[in-house]
């Protein structure tokens, strides 16, 4: 023990260990996955909860180069405001305010149909789409004598000349506002496939969309306006949505949600898992062993005879059951982890502290009436610390594999992003029949890259402070 | 032989307390903790939610719930021990009898890849002790560090998407085809096709740890002078390995594995859920996704007990194989 004097800071620790070539890497892989960990917010260009920034099942933006993915669509995302439409129509009155269009029908002697129409040209120059969706918002108020009707029509005109019609108003012949909530379109409404005459089962962007091209968003409003009574129409500014198809760093999953911000926040939570998790274990290791090669005798007995117990238990079937009867949340989880893994510490603690107990230094403190606590944590707690600083760094690995097992098998704490979690939906979600590789490969490379870092830094600890005890645990 | 049976005996009453305090531990975890700490009441799940409240007291007397915590446990402990494992909530079939049809199929999974990740961690620790030194050698060394940090069912699932998806060679799920092919020739042929995969996650697993635990024996044994002597006595360099450092090896590579049998067990849970294999880990995994708390209970019963009985026939392995235990 005769090189632990030099290492009571953690800097001397830390240049000792780099000294070497595997402790160098892993402190800088480790270092590496701590600012990720730490910068997570700004790394990630999302929130691990952000859904259908995307079409479901993207692939990365960067596959572009490669030719067969040069078309894919990208996310198109547009709010269509009052001055960027072409209008055109036989309005009494036609207004631009604040994005609002606001158009007033008033016949000009005996009943009269008249039309608005308004047009925006959308260049779309990638491979088809699956979906697209949207939302219109419009206020219409009817005044004077009854029997005004108005109705508003949303069509996409393509370039082949086909037009198709995505919403319809239906006959309004009072005053309605559809403002708060706005319309809201969507390519999945089965509805509105059959109405187009399509199969359910069609993706109507991909039918609508299907060339590139000039497309025209075009929204029609018909008035038959009564004499001695005037329509008005606001109408709002349109939101357009074809989510793309290629996405991101990572791509999306099925939700349309960014798998690299997962990624990214996966590093935190695998961090505090392995760590805390550690810490706890080593504490309860450190306890249980102290007191039972301290004491000896039947306290050493009973402790080591709970101890063997919890190890001779099947940890997964365990931990699955408790999370079934008791619930999941990161933090049981850290406990948990914690609380079934500090046998082997306690065991090699209590070998450690028996052989320190006959010791003659201790032997002449108790001669010299010092009390068990003094020599405790004067003469023996010292002794264990290169020994704790070597199980705290190669526990961890342990605690991220295994909440990423109990996260893959769904035992997590559903709200927390973690690569555990990540794989988890990979798998039941259909990103393996798929062959979506750039879902499933990541996390694991994370996990195992992350657990690496550790164990290089604990066994070169281990050979710095090169102590009489392994705390190498079994393999 | 008497040496034998009284170290037999002793060790199991060491195993059955261990049984027993897994058994307190269970009932603490399971029944004492969620009902009486945390007010979660798992026959809510059971009940017909139009029953009164009389029914509902009713029907709890009539499962003994109304009785004290100590009675409830003896209850528990001789319905668990009889084979009464309830009934699933999600199935209402007897949970001993599904778990009758699953059982073998874990057993053969798991005695299988336990056996040969044994066997070919002697191969391979044999070769690596024999080769110390050389690049073969440290070059296992050192991938044994990304072994350590590569988790289980991620290799699970790389071995799933190459040989199950992209090449398309093996099975995706299942352990038998559906239907199950008549001819039981080929019934085998088809259960070891859909146990190729599984398998081989499992002895992957394994056989890095088992590899460089039996090369650190054998090279601590090679240099005993017992070696040395019967080297002198020209005995060729295969008897030695076979007749004298192999015999020397056994006894701690059997308290390794059996000090490894409940990860064994935990690995057989993930490891079956990946591959769909129709065995009692899965089960454990689908009745927790469906709250089916007797299956949880009585698999996890189940798995204590069979990871208690392997400690028990490996004490027994080990007191055959290393005469001086008994006398400890």
């Amino acid at each position: 023990m005769s090189t632990s004097g030099a290492f009571h800071s953690l800097t001397g620790i830390v240049k000792s260990i780099a000294r070497y070539k595997k402790g160098m890497l892993g402190l800088s892989l480790l270092l590496a996955f701590v600012m990720v960990g730490v910068f997570a917010d700004f790394i990630a260009p999302h929130k691990p909860d952000e859904i259908n920034l995307a079409g479901g099942y993207a692939v990365p933006s960067w596959f572009k180069v490669i030719p067969q993915y040069r078309d894919l669509p990208e996310n198109i995302k547009l709010r269509i405001v009052g001055s960027e439409w072409k209008a055109e129509g036989d309005c009494s009155r036609l207004t631009v305010l604040h994005g609002w269009i606001l158009c007033e029908f008033v016949p000009e002697g005996g009943s009269q149909s008249s039309a608005l129409s308004l047009v925006y040209p959308l260049e779309y120059p990638y491979s088809p789409p699956k979906n697209f969706y949207g939302e219109i918002a419009y206020n219409v108020t009817v005044t004077g004598e009854l029997g005004s009707t108005v109705r508003v029509r949303l069509y996409i005109d393509a370039p082949n000349g086909k037009s198709y019609q995505i919403y319809d108003s239906g006959a309004i012949s009072r005053n309605l506002t559809r403002v708060e909530p706005p319309v809201r379109f969507d390519s999945r409404d089965v509805p509105l496939k059959l109405a187009l005459g399509f199969s359910p089962h069609d993706d109507l962007g991909e039918k609508i969309f299907a060339e590139k091209g000039l497309y025209k968003l075009r929204i029609a409003v018909y008035a038959r306006v009564v004499e001695g009574s005037s329509v008005k129409i606001a109408l709002g500014p349109v939101y357009f949505n074809i989510p793309g198809l290629a996405y991101g760093v990572l791509g999306t999953d099925n939700l349309g949600g960014d798998l690299f911000s997962h990624l990214i926040h996966g590093t935190r939570v695998s961090l505090i898992v392995g760590i805390l998790a550690s810490v706890v274990s080593v504490l309860l290791g450190l306890v249980v062993g102290v007191v039972a090669g301290y004491k000896g005798g039947v306290v050493d007995q009973v402790l080591m005879f709970f101890t063997d117990t919890l190890m001779f238990l099947p940890l997964i079937p365990l931990l699955i059951a408790v999370s079934v009867f008791i619930g999941k949340s990161l933090y049981l989880t850290i406990f948990l982890i914690a609380l079934f893994s500090w046998m082997g510490f306690a065991r090699n603690c209590r070998a450690y502290v028996m052989s320190l107990r006959e010791r003659p230094f201790v032997e002449a403190a108790r001669a010299l009436g010092a009390s068990d606590v003094y020599i405790l944590f004067r003469h023996i707690l010292p002794q264990l610390t290169p020994v704790v600083y070597i199980t705290l760094v190669l526990n961890v690995p342990g605690a991220i594999l295994l909440e990423s097992s109990l996260s893959f098998l769904n035992l997590g704490d559903p709200r927390v992003p973690s690569w555990g979690r990540m794989l988890y939906n990979a798998r039941y979600s259909g990103a393996f029949s798929r062959l979506l590789w750039w879902w499933i490969v990541p996390p694991g490379v994370m996990i195992t890259l992350l657990a690496m870092s550790f164990v290089l830094i604990g066994q070169t600890l281990d050979e710095v402070f090169n102590p009489k005890l392994r705390a190498r645990r079994l393999v | 032989m008497a040496g034998l049976a009284k170290y037999m005996a002793k060790r199991a009453i060491d195993r059955v307390m261990v049984l027993f305090v897994a058994l307190v531990l269970q009932f603490a975890l399971l029944r004492v903790l969620p009902y009486y700490v945390l007010g979660i009441d798992p026959s809510f799940f059971f009940m017909n939610p139009n029953l009164t409240n009389e029914q509902r007291e009713l029907i709890k007397k009539a499962f003994g719930l109304d009785e004290p915590l100590h009675a409830q446990f003896v209850k528990y402990v001789l319905a668990l021990f009889t084979g009464n494992l309830g009934y699933s909530f999600y199935t209402r079939r007897p949970v001993a009898a599904e778990l009758m049809e699953r059982l073998p199929n874990t057993v053969i999974l798991l005695g299988t890849s336990t056996v040969l990740t044994i066997l070919f961690g002697l191969a391979i620790g044999l070769m690596l002790a024999m080769k110390r030194g050389t690049k073969i050698d440290t070059a296992f060394i050192s991938a044994s560090v990304l072994l350590n940090s590569f988790p289980t069912f991620y290799l699970g699932l790389l071995l799933l998407l190459v040989f199950g998806f992209y090449l398309r060679l093996f099975p995706l799920a299942g352990s038998v085809s559906r239907p199950p092919p008549s001819d039981p020739v080929l019934y085998v042929a088809d259960f070891l096709w859909h146990m190729t995969l599984p398998l081989l996650t499992l002895i992957i697993v394994g056989v890095g740890g088992y590899a460089l635990l039996i090369r650190s024996l054998l090279i601590t044994q090679l240099g005993e002078d017992y070696i040395v002597t019967a080297r002198a006595k020209g005995l060729d360099e295969r008897e030695i390995i076979v007749k004298h450092v192999l015999r020397n090896v056994l006894p701690p590579v059997i308290t390794i594995v059996a000090l490894a049998l409940p990860g064994i067990v935990s690995g057989a849970v993930i490891t079956e859920t990946i591959f769909s294999w129709y065995g009692v880990g899965r089960w454990l995994f689908e009745a927790s996704t469906q709250f089916d708390y007797p299956v949880v209970q009585g698999v996890l019963f189940i798995s204590i007990l069979l990871t208690v009985m392997s400690l028990y026939i490996a004490d027994l392995l080990i007191a055959l194989a290393d005469p001086r235990v008994r006398l400890r």
